[in-house]
């Protein structure tokens, strides 16, 4: 502040509305009507999983025993509760294993979402703010993984890890943690915590491209280069300058991935290389209503249903985000 | 030109080598393995099972040599006994595994005992590898023996009896989705905002969306499951043909193992995998035609007074094809390969599901093997699609 008086104005000032980024973000946003229904369905969908056990009526692994198959909305005769959705092939009720289902697939594909993108971003701004031999080692390493055929490499890796529970070593407070939010025990959440492990090991290769190109224009930037003279380190251009600038498509990148990761983590459930049986997630309880599917062909619907809704609202919500983040795009 | 296909071509050696190394130290380091029913058999004491019995079944799976000799052998079929120059062995002595090692139980630091290796009481020397069979290895087109799936019988058999079921299905449905994908994502570029590209788009959006396990499961519902059981003419599901002979309505009596079979056994993996191929290959056709109906060239095009149709196929059409070509190179491994989960679905007998059967059963040989021509295929289709672009597109060098 210097103390040399302004002089005054006369001049009524003229005043513009502004606006933030964020809200400028947001009313693009609330343009897409589809994007719009699809955040209001997730947040649905996560508020009832994070209310399972206040919802559910039973608990995963109760036994209604002599209730195999119940139709839909039958009363257990004993303690009067219902079984909206009936009961499986040994009398688990089905909608409480599905919302429970629901809070450890979503879960998982948070936490993988959260992981990738994080090791993404750091890999990508180191390989492209350093360049030099760090980028291109970092980077013929991330070209490597993509070269190599995913679906079956991602089989072979989970098969191991899931035969082998003490291959790879997990903190007990990790798993206990897990089985916090999982509401599990920390023994049966080790495998939650691996498949995690499994989808972000593979997850983070296209942040940490796309960090690396958003990078590698924004280091050529003048404010970088005032920031650099007004003596920041390395680090605190990284951090204050690179990170929040490459933030959009690092954003689309995560809603996509979390569709992906939904996808990827009933697919290996329904292979059989995913969470086991009594642990519930919407691909084992989908490969499991297969064999009673010819005659309750309702059945898979149940599991099913919620696994494309969840796939399609991540990619609407990643579309929505993908058009209201474009700078390029004008209001 | 020559120096960068020679440095491709090292790195292509140096990918598929790495992924052997990695898939095999994947599969091979971990406990378990084909030993693992074998304990439980021996816990069981209804079978005496002998230390000799281990030991020849621990030869068998080659699982007595270390691991380095394991690998060097199924990779390039060395070593295969001691190096003779002269007539003279050498390294006959040399320590290449062992065969009984010992084990005990050691308390650990969360109070329960587990059984540890701690030493070897018989090592194999590398002149008793002499007389073993061994493969001539991986690399040189011998993939060894099946462990499981077919005891005993090359893995290459295995592989081929199932090539040609994966070929029908992934080159048919390959094809199927090319010829409709593309004129559609044309056809939705071009009336860009039309009515037909909103329902197309959307469609082809959710199709994308859609997990393929699910699709097939909902395919098999609506035109096998439900239609039998109301009487109407359906589709059968699973397998390639069926074990014996049904009448479907308004076709008629099927015989097992006719055409007639096979084709109504193929039509609903092949529908699954098109769709989601279609509404894959038309979303990238039309951005791509999109891209390049704005540029300069359609423009002039257009100036020059050519009719639409000429601008649209002759000019903008084959340039939107060139990003295509990344897609389409990429379904050699698929031929290959084929697809896993749509595979596992139908339970169509082809190489996807027996890559699943391999991993289940320990079947190793065949898992690997499957895994290291996938990986061949894979980086032969990344070269040839850098070619064929300089090809298609004289703009592009390569460097």
């Amino acid at each position: 502040m210097t103390t040399a008086q302004a002089p005054t104005l006369i001049a009524e000032p003229v005043t513009i509305e502004e606006r933030t980024p964020f809200q400028i973000v947001m009313t693009r946003f609330r343009r897409h009507c589809l994007t719009m229904i699809s955040l209001v369905i997730m947040l649905g969908i996560l508020l009832i999983t994070i209310l399972a056990p206040v919802i559910a009526p039973f608990e995963i692994q109760e036994l209604s025993v002599n209730d195999y198959f119940v139709p839909f909305g039958t009363v257990d005769q004993a303690t009067g509760r219902v079984h909206y959705f009936g009961t499986d092939n040994i009398g688990r009720d089905y909608f409480s294993r599905l919302i429970y289902a629901g809070r450890i697939s979503l879960t998982v594909a948070i936490l993988s979402t959260i992981i990738s993108e994080l090791v993404g971003i750091v890999v990508g701004a180191i390989s492209g703010f350093f360049g030099g031999w760090i980028d291109s080692v970092l980077m013929r390493f991330v070209e490597f993984m993509l070269t190599i055929p995913q679906l079956p490499l991602l089989l072979i890796i989970s098969s191991m890890l899931l035969r082998n529970d003490n291959l790879i070593p997990i903190p007990d407070p990790v798993l206990k943690f897990m089985g916090n939010i999982l509401l599990l025990s920390p023994r049966d959440s080790r495998n939650a915590v691996l498949i995690v492990l499994v989808l972000a090991g593979f997850g983070w290769l296209n942040a940490a491209q796309l960090m690396r190109g958003t990078v590698l224009s924004l280091k050529e930037q003048t404010f970088v280069e005032a920031s650099r003279s007004l003596g920041a380190s390395n680090f605190r251009i990284i951090m204050r300058d690179m990170i929040p600038n490459a933030m959009a498509p690092i954003i689309v990148d995560a809603s996509l991935n979390l569709a992906g990761y939904v996808v990827g983590e009933a697919a290996l459930a329904f292979l059989g290389f995913g969470i086991q049986d009594p642990v519930p997630t919407w691909g084992n309880m989908l490969s499991a209503s297969q064999q009673f599917m010819l005659d309750k062909p309702w059945l898979p619907l149940v599991p099913g249903l919620p696994i494309f809704v969840c796939s399609l609202a991540f990619n609407y919500i990643g579309d929505g985000l993908r058009d209201a983040l474009d700078p390029r795009l004008k209001l | 030109m020559t120096a960068y296909f020679i440095r491709r071509i090292f790195q292509m050696i140096l990918v598929v080598l790495i992924s052997a190394v990695a898939s095999y130290a994947l599969l091979n380091l971990a406990p378990g393995g084909p030993l693992a029913g074998l304990r439980q058999i021996q816990q069981n004491n209804r079978f005496q099972i002998t230390e000799e019995d281990i030991a020849r079944i621990r030869a068998y799976f080659e699982l007595d040599l270390y691991l380095p000799y394991r690998f060097t052998r199924w990779l390039i079929g060395v070593p295969r006994g001691p190096i003779t120059i002269g007539g003279k062995e050498y390294l006959s002595d040399m320590v290449v595994g062992c065969a009984r090692p010992l084990e005990t139980e050691i308390l650990n630091d969360q109070g329960k005992y587990e059984t540890k290796v701690t030493g070897c009481g018989e090592f194999v020397k590398l002149k008793e590898l002499a007389g073993r069979r061994t493969s001539h290895g991986i690399l040189f087109g011998d993939f060894g023996l099946s462990w499981r799936l077919l005891r005993d019988r090359p893995v290459s058999e295995l592989l081929l009896s199932r090539l040609s079921k994966t070929i029908q299905l992934i080159g048919l449905s390959t094809l199927l989705s090319l010829f409709i994908g593309i004129p559609l994502g044309v056809f939705s570029a071009v009336k860009q905002y039309s009515k037909f590209d909103y329902i197309f788009t959307s469609l082809a959006f959710m199709g994308s969306a859609m997990p393929t396990f699910f699709f097939g499961i909902l395919m098999i519902l609506l035109f096998s499951i439900i239609p039998k059981g109301a009487g109407w003419p359906y589709v059968p599901a699973g397998l390639s043909e069926s074990v014996r002979g049904y009448t479907v309505p308004l076709i008629g009596a099927v015989v097992a193992g006719s055409v007639k079979d096979r084709i109504l056994h193929i039509i609903l993996p092949v529908a699954v995998l098109t769709l989601v191929n279609i509404s894959f290959y038309s979303r990238f056709v039309r951005a791509s035609m999109l891209e390049v109906m704005r540029q300069d060239y359609v423009r002039t095009a257009r100036a020059k007074g050519l009719s639409e149709t000429i601008v649209i196929m002759k000019h903008a059409f084959r340039n939107a094809l060139i990003p295509f070509i990344t897609v389409v190179v990429f379904t050699l491994p698929g031929l290959f390969s084929g697809a896993i989960i749509t595979e596992s679905i139908f339970a169509w007998p082809g190489m996807g599901r027996l890559y699943l059967l391999a991993l289940n059963d320990f079947d190793y040989p065949v898992a690997m093997s499957i895994f290291f021509i996938l990986a061949i295929l894979t980086v032969i289709a990344t070269l040839l699609r850098d070619i064929l672009y300089t090809v298609a597109d004289p703009r592009i060098r390569l460097s």
